[in-house]
């Protein structure tokens, strides 16, 4: 253990922080799950791309830097800390991108992750289905073969992103008759196929931030299935991993919201109830130690370790701490709270994150599931119900 | 930058681990219970791993190791509920003296011969030390009123503070395994109580305060070790969470055993109890949070994302 920076670590920090403070727009933008707003964010991703920041970890025939996880964490510390945009291509980069890395073929990387860095894809999620949730096994849409297409039929729900974005990835049945997690291949689409159809969805906030998905005999290459037919589950769940375990979510995001948290509390405290004082240390704590962990877990992986089912762990802290600081500040502000503009003209930042901060112990595979896969994975109780 | 714990640390820990799982069991307890709460000869067996010479300079005959190993040794600990006063003699008081200057009698120090003792003012008394005896609701603690000569010294206070905290991560995580253990085993309505949705989120909760505990805790002990200048918030941090988790590890436990954990016949009692005494030693919930709220909201401390390692 050592809790110091190399120099080359810290000039690398220096160089992130120096280019932040003349890139990052000075007014904030727009809320990315408006269209306009939408379009404002991409323009970002590219001029972050055009600085080779996309995704510092990847090789840089992809369009990354070829860096390590440290300072990969180093990167988002500094981003987070400057007050930069939120990624709309998070879908991609952090998610589908480690995906590809691990499962695809060479030809497949060179042919999505380049345009992913570079911000010129944008990507949507399709996992759930009406009838496929916290049960995401009882998926039902269809890919069947034909010729070297796939055809897919059904409807895809809750797709983030797909309202304005380019591509899609998802998983499918591809055999016909199969059950549960067997039968399932994970396929990548364009949005723009003939034959889908995307449904915009309000969110609490009012915008369109995610989509229903229709297919209607929608061909899509055979060379767009990532890893072997039928072995979707397992790709899944390792983007699942990668979700809720490290990359999703870096510590650098809340660590930003517990500075927030704690300015508004100076400004409020006369006025606070007693509590909320302990709330605003323990925001400081729980973004600490949420830090502190993703840093041991980039070590291990690193030293060649894998994320195993303690990615569901992180996936309940995280998610719980950045709801309990958004209701902290909700609080603090009182009256004020349900306003969507605040005196100075400006967008009621805490008033959209608490809204979003509810959508985290249900997205990414609901914090109920994750507290039975703790259980039964990680502590070892039997299993009852879902199969 | 690495937050990783070295194999070869763990590898020691894990040594301790298997001989304390092997020679001190619950039954060691409560032999100890029903006599005079000490064993020269359990004594004498951490003696000959080395234990009493962790933290003492090789040139003094010890083995010259950090306070994250101390910090490793004493969540073991906590986990088999230690009853010999090993922590706070030889990874509290003993690194305190030697940091004092006060390093004559470390022979007899390593040798397990001499224990110095932790006393310090924030306590009401001191552990296994002389003078008037104050009862525990803990069987096997040995307190004794604070004696006029106790320390005021904030090292003392973050040494037994990290201690503390790192014997209540073993404390909890054994208290959680209890648990487990009992839930895979009592059947109700036909199934393991462990298979009810009911259960294993109470027990997942524990597991994740857990999980974020330790390495506040890492993080605690080499802050200290390396005698940096915000070591005393990150222990305050440490303790805070340790205590929580354990309380929450506690009362999971005790719900889940039923009424068999109201019991003195069930182990967890004992684990439970040791827990109650490090929460409130060395330094309350309220001392630590003052402390972080000091450095947190007063602005002694750098926060955000830039100042991770602050």
């Amino acid at each position: 253990m050592r809790l110091t920076y190399t120099e080359t670590q810290q000039a690398f920090r220096a160089e992130v922080r120096e280019w932040l403070a003349a890139h990052v727009p000075p007014a904030p933008l727009l809320t990315l799950e408006c269209e306009e707003g939408y379009h404002q964010h991409v323009g970002w991703e590219r001029q972050l791309a055009s600085g080779n920041w996309g995704m510092v970890t990847w090789p840089e025939s992809y369009g990354g830097r070829g860096l390590d996880l440290i300072e990969w964490l180093i990167f988002e510390e500094e981003y987070w800390g400057s007050g930069a945009p939120l990624r709309v291509n998070q879908n991609g980069i952090f998610l589908l991108g480690p995906t590809i890395m691990e499962y695809g073929t060479p030809e497949q990387k060179a042919r999505f992750l380049p345009p992913m860095a570079a911000g010129e894809v944008i990507w949507a999620q399709a996992w759930s289905e009406p009838g496929a949730g916290s049960d995401m096994a009882a998926i039902k849409t269809t890919a069947y073969r034909d010729g070297d297409h796939y055809v897919i039929n059904g409807q895809k729900t809750w797709s983030s992103r797909a309202s304005f974005a380019d591509w899609g990835f998802g998983l499918f049945r591809t055999e016909e008759g199969s059950q549960r997690h067997k039968g399932l291949s994970f396929i990548l689409f364009d949005l723009d196929t003939p034959g889908i159809t995307r449904r915009p969805i309000r969110q609490l906030h009012g915008h369109p931030g995610f989509a229903e998905l229709f297919f209607d005999d929608v061909r899509v290459p055979v060379e767009n299935r990532l890893a072997g037919e039928g072995e979707g589950w397992n790709v899944a769940m390792a983007t699942a991993g990668f979700e809720r375990g490290l990359m999703l979510r870096s510590p650098g995001r809340f660590q930003a919201t517990a500075r927030r948290l704690v300015e508004l509390f100076r400004q409020h405290e006369s006025a606070a109830v007693p509590s909320a004082r302990e709330a605003v240390i323990r925001a400081w704590m729980d973004t600490q130690a949420y830090a502190y962990n993703t840093y041991a877990v980039a070590a291990k992986i690193m030293a060649g370790g894998k994320i195993g089912a303690e990615a569901s762990l992180n996936k309940i802290f995280w998610s719980e701490l950045d709801r309990a600081m958004h209701r902290t500040a909700m609080q603090l502000l009182g009256a004020a709270a349900e306003l969507r503009h605040l005196g100075d003209g400006t967008i009621n930042d805490w008033l959209e994150g608490y809204m979003f901060s509810l959508s985290g112990p249900i997205y990414a595979g609901s914090n109920e599931i994750q507290r039975n896969i703790t259980a039964e994975r990680l502590l070892g109780l039997p299993r009852v119900g879902a199969g | 930058m690495d937050m990783a714990v070295a194999p070869e640390r763990l590898e020691l820990a894990e040594a301790v681990r298997d001989y304390l799982a092997g020679t001190h069991g619950a039954e060691v307890l409560r032999r100890l219970d029903a006599g005079p709460n000490r064993d020269p000869a359990i004594w004498q067996g951490l003696v000959e791993m080395g234990l009493t010479g962790l933290l003492v300079p090789e040139a003094h005959g010890g083995l010259g190791m950090g306070l994250l190993d101390a910090a490793l040794i004493a969540r073991e600990c906590g986990r088999v509920c230690l009853a010999e006063p090993l922590v706070e003699s030889a990874f509290v008081a003993t690194p305190w003296l030697i940091a004092q200057g006060q390093t004559d009698n470390l022979a007899a120090v390593v040798a397990g011969e001499h224990r110095p003792v932790a006393a310090h003012t924030v306590n009401g008394w001191v552990a296994d030390g002389e003078g008037e005896p104050l009862a525990s609701i803990d069987p096997l603690r040995r307190l004794a009123a604070l004696p006029e000569e106790a320390s005021d010294d904030s090292l003392l206070l973050d040494l037994g503070a990290l201690m503390s905290a790192a014997q209540l991560v073993g404390l909890a995580e054994a208290m959680l395994d209890q648990a487990v253990d009992y839930a895979k085993i009592r059947t109700q309505f036909g199934q393991p109580v462990g298979a009810f949705q009911a259960i294993k989120h109470k027990l997942a909760d524990v597991a994740v305060a857990l999980e974020f505990a330790r390495p506040v805790l890492w993080r605690a002990a080499q802050a200290l070790d390396d005698r940096a200048a915000s070591a005393s918030l990150h222990v305050s941090h440490a303790k805070v969470v340790a205590t929580d988790a354990a309380y929450l590890s506690a009362e999971s436990a005790i719900q889940v055993h039923g009424a068999m954990g109201y019991t003195y016949e069930v182990d967890l009692h004992f684990w439970m109890k040791r827990a109650w005494a490090f929460g409130g030693a060395w330094g309350a919930r309220a001392f630590h949070l003052a402390r972080i709220a000091t450095a947190v909201i007063g602005g002694a401390h750098p926060i955000g994302p830039e100042n991770t390692f602050a």
